[in-house]
């Protein structure tokens, strides 16, 4: 066990830490799409998704990490997955977020239409970006707006797709390294936690997705995800399996 | 595992999730837990008190998650064989009330620990109001447990679907995402329609109004008991709804479907929801119009 | 504690360099007396392991209340999942460091150390690059990484009952213990102050509930340890467990009863002039 050392390791292993930054950054950006509206938005006074901006990231992208987790096991099999294999595995992790988001959405679409009865509408535009629809009549007196228009619709499966990759990429680049499926995914919420909540203080509450003037700030969250998962990619790349340690028995 | 079977198991996933969802959705409702307790805590401040309980324990995708990781390690720790290689359903039972007690506790701090911080406003610490409550949140929050215990002692079974994460650590996943769910769904018809009952059905909550929720019920004060009536009529469900599609669909598509095609099929549900919520959003913008007070020269 | 008894006034804080000492230093010794004995042959000394989880996450739990006055605009919660997640990966660092030269007594102070880097790194981020602007911000996020290594180190050594990063792999991540050590010990972090959010909060009573949230980790982890190392030694950590747990949440109702006052009732209608 005395062959596994820090150096031999950080070499060995550039490639996942570069995957686990372009993870983070993956996460970071994709935590801006999501469209949260925070408290207010659970009273029908602000559009977007009425939860904080970590809780839905964390439960959308982990879903679709329980999802690429299955899909590496499956093409495992076969022998440790190359490039194509992680692709793969990453592109079942988004959709799997994807889906968990959109459902989300539209269930929560309908709360505001059947149970409040309001129609989604956003008071940051005066006219929807995709549909060309116009909101401000739609905005109820008072409120910033309620429910999710198809702007924001898109722009939480955008998010979601990105947060579902981005915390599938940095399991499998952590899978490569220790070859753990416990200690990997483990480590995977670990690190998407930090990089979803950082990006949150950048957001500072609410934002509706890309039509959303807060959406300007994303360069000073990318530059912070990107020191912070340099650092957590150094460091946990440099967390052994079980089995390098015990000599592979 | 033949192909019947692997369906067998997605259905009964999502039933169960179906029912997870729906008693996390009411659990949250009578405790006022996640956003809409923002207006409980600020109705006492803008001279509103009040006998709503008031459990912040966290948000709720930590506090699911906590429920869940702790119902299965305890499953886990009674399933093994060093301590009594107790049967699956024993255990998971036994896992999720050790949860309902700690759901409890976690309730009884924060109600009590939260209006205490408020003194100053009037507002009162209501025994009662505990006494009452705390047994219907820790029976909603057992129900949330057992099943998402359930549903990730499914996934994570090497005879059946044999997931490669930990027990515990699918559980804790699903926690916090039927609690993310739970929030973003079912409470909004609790913040928006049920806390502000007594304003005009149709709109938001006007943000000249916050604060003011409803405390008077149809005879006497309101307690948070009733929020599990009303929220149970179309909140919790739809939250049920919710949680059941996300664990049905996505387990369904990699159970169906291999390699490619299951990312194929994803992304076609996922268009059909773009496209269904557009439909859902034109309805909802004809059927209603545009607010008659809206006074801006845009054209509805 | 300075904690006073029913009618006492305005109780003296304790400060943060206090609450910092105390939980570092029982932590860390909690936690080698604990390992050192379980090597020794001696498992039922591995509660002093959660007890130094149990002040760590007082430590946390002080620090999030100190950040957590100036409004981060998030929320509480987010911060106790920053907080684990820091501590997750750092604790982690520490144990297989050790493992990797030979000596793993160095693991919880290597994580500590690491987890302090990575928490002034971050606050740095938070306050230069998004701009926060929060004075205590890269002060509070080292205290609050470093409880969260402390915490995930002394919940794992208690249910691994072992220091070596080879045996708490196989006992506690791979059996998936982790998972409910990683969202205790968040909650125990972040729940003392959400719990108490108001303009009458007191820091004695947010401490008192930190350690009797403390001791529910320590309750669970003590379950979990059951089935991974002696059954006895298991026991006896859940039994001290909830002893503390027991005392600390009489405290906690009892300083409720002091701040309400008036306002601690049975039952009864809305106040006088709400009605």
């Amino acid at each position: 066990m005395t062959d596994v050392t820090i150096v031999g390791m950080l070499m060995g292993n550039l490639p996942s830490i570069i995957g686990i930054i372009i993870g983070g950054l993956c996460i970071a950006v994709g935590v801006h799409f999501v469209p949260v509206g925070g408290a207010p938005a659970a009273m029908a006074q602000a559009t977007g998704i009425g939860t904080g901006t970590v809780q839905l990231a964390a439960g959308s992208g982990l879903t679709g990490l329980l999802a690429a987790g299955y899909m590496y096991m499956t093409l495992s099999a076969a022998g440790t997955p190359g490039i194509t294999e992680i692709v793969l595995i990453c592109a079942t992790g988004a959709v799997g977020a994807m889906i968990m988001i959109s459902v989300t959405m539209l269930v929560g679409n309908w709360v505001y239409i059947y149970g409040v009865g309001v129609p989604p509408a956003s008071a940051k535009k005066d006219y929807d970006p995709i549909t060309g629809d116009s909101q401000a009549p739609y905005v109820a007196a008072g409120t910033v707006g309620q429910g999710l228009p198809t702007v924001c619709f898109v722009c939480g499966t955008i998010g979601g797709f990105l947060g579902g990759l981005g915390g599938s990429l940095i399991y499998c680049m952590l899978m490569w390294v220790n070859g753990d499926p416990a200690i990997s995914s483990i480590f995977a919420i670990g690190v998407f936690l930090v990089n979803a909540v950082l990006p949150s203080y950048n957001i500072q509450g609410t934002i509706e997705g890309f039509h959303d003037p807060k959406f300007k700030r994303v360069p000073k969250a990318i530059l912070a995800c990107f020191i912070a998962s340099l650092l957590y990619g150094i460091i946990a790349v440099t967390i052994p399996g079980i089995a390098m340690l015990t000599g592979g028995s | 595992m033949d192909p019947a079977m692997g369906m067998g198991l997605v259905a009964l996933m999502g039933a169960a999730a179906t029912v997870a969802g729906c008693s996390e959705d009411l659990e949250s409702d009578i405790g006022s837990q996640s956003n809409p307790n923002s207006q409980v805590q600020l109705a006492a401040q803008v001279g509103y008190p009040h006998r709503i309980f008031n459990k912040a324990i966290s948000g709720e995708p930590p506090s699911n998650a906590m429920y869940c990781a702790v119902g299965a390690g305890v499953a886990m720790v009674l399933m093994s064989e060093s301590v009594m290689s107790a049967s699956p359903l024993i255990a998971i039972a036994i896992g999720a009330f050790v949860a309902a007690l700690l759901n409890g506790v976690f309730s009884t701090t924060s109600y009590l620990g939260r209006n205490a911080s408020q003194t100053r406003f009037n507002q009162y610490v209501y025994l009662d109001v505990l006494r009452n409550q705390i047994l219907s949140l820790m029976g909603h929050a057992y129900i949330t447990t057992f099943c998402i215990v359930l549903i990730s002692y499914v996934m994570w079974n090497q005879n059946l679907i044999g997931h490669p994460f930990p027990f515990p650590v699918i559980a804790l996943i699903w926690g916090l995402c039927v609690g993310a769910i739970g929030s973003s769904t079912g409470d909004v018809h609790y913040g928006a329609e049920r806390e502000f009952q007594d304003f005009k059905f149709g709109s938001g909550l006007n943000a000249a109004d916050s604060g003011n929720i409803t405390r008077f019920a149809e005879a006497g004060v309101r307690s948070s008991m009733d929020n599990a009536w009303f929220c149970s009529k179309f909140g919790g469900p739809a939250t049920g709804i919710a949680f059941g599609m996300v664990v049905f669909l996505d387990n369904w598509r990699s159970t169906a479907f291999s390699g490619w095609t299951a990312v194929v099929v994803g992304v076609v549900i996922v268009l059909v929801l773009v496209i269904y919520n557009r439909k859902v959003e034109t309805y909802a913008r004809k059927k209603y119009g545009p607010f008659p007070e809206y006074a801006g020269d845009i054209e509805a | 504690m300075s904690a006073g008894g029913p009618g006492g006034e305005a109780v003296s804080a304790e400060t943060a360099n206090q609450v910092d000492a105390k939980g570092i230093g029982v932590g860390l010794i909690g936690i080698y007396i604990a390992a050192i004995a379980a090597d020794a042959g001696i498992p039922y000394l591995i509660f002093l392991a959660g007890i130094g989880a149990v002040f760590a996450t007082k430590m946390g739990a002080d620090a999030v209340r100190r950040v957590c006055s100036y409004g981060i605009g998030t929320g509480v919660p987010s911060i106790g999942m920053l907080a684990l997640g820091m501590g997750l990966i750092s604790a982690m660092f520490g144990l297989a460091f050790g493992a990797m030269i030979g000596v793993s007594y160095v693991g919880p102070i290597v994580g500590l150390v690491v987890a302090l880097v990575i928490g002034f790194v971050v606050g740095t981020l938070a306050n230069k690059i998004i701009k926060l602007n929060i004075p205590v911000m890269e002060r509070c996020l080292m205290e609050i990484a470093g409880a969260g290594v402390l915490v995930m180190t002394g919940l794992s050594v208690m249910i691994a009952g072992s220091m070596d990063f080879v045996v708490i792999s196989e006992k506690v991540i791979v059996t998936g213990y982790i998972a409910p050590v990683f969202i205790l010990g968040a909650l125990g972090i972040l729940h003392p102050f959400n719990a108490s959010l108001g303009p009458d909060e007191t820091q004695d009573r947010t401490l008192v509930h930190a350690y009797s949230v403390g001791a529910i980790a320590m309750v669970i982890a003590g379950v979990c340890s059951i089935a991974v190392i002696d059954p006895i030694a298991g026991i006896i950590s859940t039994v001290v467990g909830l002893a503390i747990w027991y005392v600390t949440f009489m405290g906690f109702v009892k300083l409720v009863k002091r701040d309400a006052g008036a306002g601690y009732v049975g039952t009864g209608l809305l106040p006088p002039g709400a009605m």
